[in-house]
């Protein structure tokens, strides 16, 4: 025990003793310390902008791809992700989705929690003299909010009822209420007419700020029912319908949708899909694809420049061995053992390493926020990643230190005293 | 001879440069026992450095035995030549060897942090010992902020703070002037009356008259081994008294 208690006490001098010598030597050699230690902090430094630009990225990204149900499936004609012109034109030259694919979804799909069609087209909403032009018109049914597009902020959302009996009746996004009834509450807007492409609706409701997609803005839209949409706004389009379903469901609920639609839509066994089953983790896939060789570029730079940085720790190491060769022996003769010098030397190439790596990521971290000031790119510094460049270049630090101190510890006492 | 502190025996040591074997040192024997101040004297290449280093514990003999204090040193591990080498063994050199970014305090403290003393108890020691050679109000001094004596009693305090059993002196005025050099030599003598077993080694006849024994080497043999003064003036002439 008490053996034991010394060897603690032992091991921890030994480190804070390390500790202290290589804090010494760095203070006394300031400008060598600095340019050992210059590759560490270029390579931290370029790994943890690209890393926390990239987290920026990813903060913003699934911030945005929040808008989108994340347990909706979207039927489509077209495939989110068209590979090339080909694919596109034989998507276009599809057979539009209608009322009979809906209605057949409605009957038949067991999986589903709700169901909402959605038909498109863009057009200009106005209130009295003032003009909202190219406004997203989304003509969908009650269940709409269900499938994960947002939620009420004043009013009512669409019933049943108003889409039974084709009302004027619409719900309008936050970008066309701030424009349409600028400086006052939501709740304002309630009641009063509006003309969409035309026609005039009245606001039963608006819909609470949903941000931006992709640079699509969500909020600059407006909502009524699909019939009034179909009857008012044009019947030729293909229609959208998004599909929602208990997570665990949505497996069966996909293969539920192929089979309907395959049926009504009466595709011969040997012919693909001529629809798509869009989800948000398709967006997810892409973007992660995109970040992932970003990772791996950043990843790669990052190594080149620390092995080099590593090399420079090794160089530079391998001098001090010499130049302290007499003080290694000393310490030798004093009863320091091989395993306290290598300690020893390990704890310095560290020391400078991780330094080398702390600037490093201050660095980076600020080429980081200056590139989200001067461009659209976002920035974010998680702990991990300063953890990450530091506790790295610690371990370049000790693995290419390793050597020098391996050397240093096999000095021969004798010899090492004798050095002049 | 039991209570030998020293205990060599038909020591050896020999190198082989260059396909020749230079017998560094060829069949010592001797003994030294608590309390002794013994000067080892020779001229350079006689052996006497790599005597010193086999005492030191920081070499081993081609063959030959050597016991410190009761233990056998033949055969050590590495590691336990340096755990023999912290507490038997207070090194002085000829070059101070202290290290010179370090306080004389840290430069003292040293020798017990291997020992694996707490942070406190090595500072009570190392003040202890600093003032022991009279250097109290230079503790916090670098060596380049001490004079030559006060850097070698600085490296007298570090030899003697982890209370070993010998002082092994290597030149220890070789680098002083002369009357510096007197004063680490009167430093030695009041050790030395205090009970402290001290191995001098040196070149320099009139240091080795000094000390009440002196052991001669000449080719790695011992030519002489007496009282300092008989050894030293008669140079290389063999003298052993029983």
């Amino acid at each position: 025990m008490r053996r034991l208690r010394r060897g603690v006490v032992r091991a921890t001098s030994e480190i804070s003793e390390g500790v202290r010598i290589a804090l010494a030597n760095l203070v006394g050699a300031r400008l060598r310390s600095l340019l050992t230690t210059l590759g560490i902090v270029i390579g931290v430094m370029t790994v943890i902008a690209i890393v926390a630009i990239i987290q920026g990225l990813n903060a913003s990204f699934e911030s945005q791809i929040s808008t989108l149900g994340a347990h909706t499936v979207y039927v489509s004609k077209f495939g989110w992700f068209a590979q090339g012109r080909s694919e596109w034109w034989e998507m276009r030259n599809r057979k539009d989705l209608g009322r009979r694919e809906l209605e057949a979804i409605q009957r038949e799909a067991v999986h589903a929690s709700a169901i909402a069609p959605m038909a498109m087209t863009r057009g200009p909403i106005t209130r009295a003299e003032k003009e909202v032009s190219g406004v997203q018109i989304i003509g969908t049914n009650a269940q709409y909010l269900e499938t994960g597009a947002g939620s009420i902020a004043a009013g009512r959302f669409l019933a049943e009822i108003d889409v039974d009996l084709s009302r004027n009746a619409v719900v309008l996004g936050t970008e066309v209420l701030d424009r349409l009834f600028p400086g006052s509450a939501p709740e304002a807007a309630v009641g009063k007419k509006v003309v969409v492409n035309g026609i005039p609706f009245t606001v039963i409701g608006t819909i609470a700020r949903r941000g931006q997609l992709l640079g699509m803005n969500m909020d600059a839209n407006v909502i009524v029912p699909y019939t009034t949409f179909l009857r008012d706004l044009g019947a030729k389009r293909s229609l959208n319908i998004a599909v929602a379903a208990a997570p665990e469901d949505l497996p069966a609920l996909e293969d539920e949708l192929v089979g309907i639609l395959r049926r009504v839509r009466q595709v011969p066994p040997h012919k693909n899909d001529d629809f798509a089953l869009n989800r948000q983790e398709q967006f997810l896939k892409m973007y992660r694809q995109l970040t992932g060789a970003l990772y791996g570029v950043a990843l790669g730079v990052g190594m080149i420049t620390l092995v080099v940085g590593g090399i420079g720790i090794m160089n530079i190491m391998l001098v001090s061995v010499t130049e302290r060769t007499r003080e290694i022996g000393v310490r030798r003769a004093l009863g320091a053992r091989r395993r306290t010098i290598l300690l020893q030397f390990l704890i310095e190439s560290s020391i400078v390493a991780a330094l080398g790596g702390a600037v490093g990521t201050a660095l980076g971290l600020g080429v980081a926020q200056l590139v989200a000031l001067l461009t659209p790119l976002a920035a974010a510094a998680t702990p991990s990643a300063v953890a990450l460049g530091i506790g790295f270049s610690a371990g370049v630090g000790l693995l290419f230190g390793s050597w020098p101190a391996w050397r240093a510890a096999r000095l021969d006492p004798v010899e090492a005293l004798r050095y002049e | 001879m039991h209570d030998a502190l020293i205990l060599v025996e038909d020591l050896s040591r020999h190198y082989v440069v260059g396909g020749e074997t230079v017998r560094a040192l060829d069949g010592v024997s001797f003994a030294i026992r608590r309390g002794e101040f013994v000067a080892i004297i020779g001229q350079s290449g006689s052996g006497k450095s790599t005597l010193m280093n086999l005492i030191g514990c920081l070499d081993t003999p081609t063959s030959g035995s050597y016991r410190l204090n009761g233990a056998d040193v033949q055969g050590l591990e590495d590691d336990a030549l340096a755990d023999l080498r912290n507490k038997e063994i207070g090194f002085v050199f000829q070059t101070f060897q202290l290290l010179p970014r370090a306080t004389a305090l840290a430069n003292v403290e040293l020798p017990l942090v291997y020992r694996g003393l707490s942070r406190r108890e090595r500072r009570a020691r190392a003040e202890g010992a600093l003032a022991a050679v009279g250097l109290t109000n230079r503790m916090h001094h670098r060596p380049n902020e001490l004079s030559g004596g006060q850097r070698q009693r600085v490296a007298i305090a570090r030899a003697l703070v982890g209370e070993p059993s010998i002082l092994l002196a290597d030149e220890p005025t070789g680098n002083l002037d002369s009357a510096t050099g007197e004063e680490i030599i009167r430093l030695f003598d009041d050790l030395h009356g205090r009970g402290h077993t001290i191995v001098l080694v040196t070149h320099e006849p009139r240091l080795a008259a000094r000390c009440p024994r002196a052991i001669r080497l000449t080719d790695g043999r011992i030519v002489g081994d007496g009282p300092g003064a008989e050894v030293a003036a008669l140079g290389a002439a063999r003298v052993v008294h029983g």
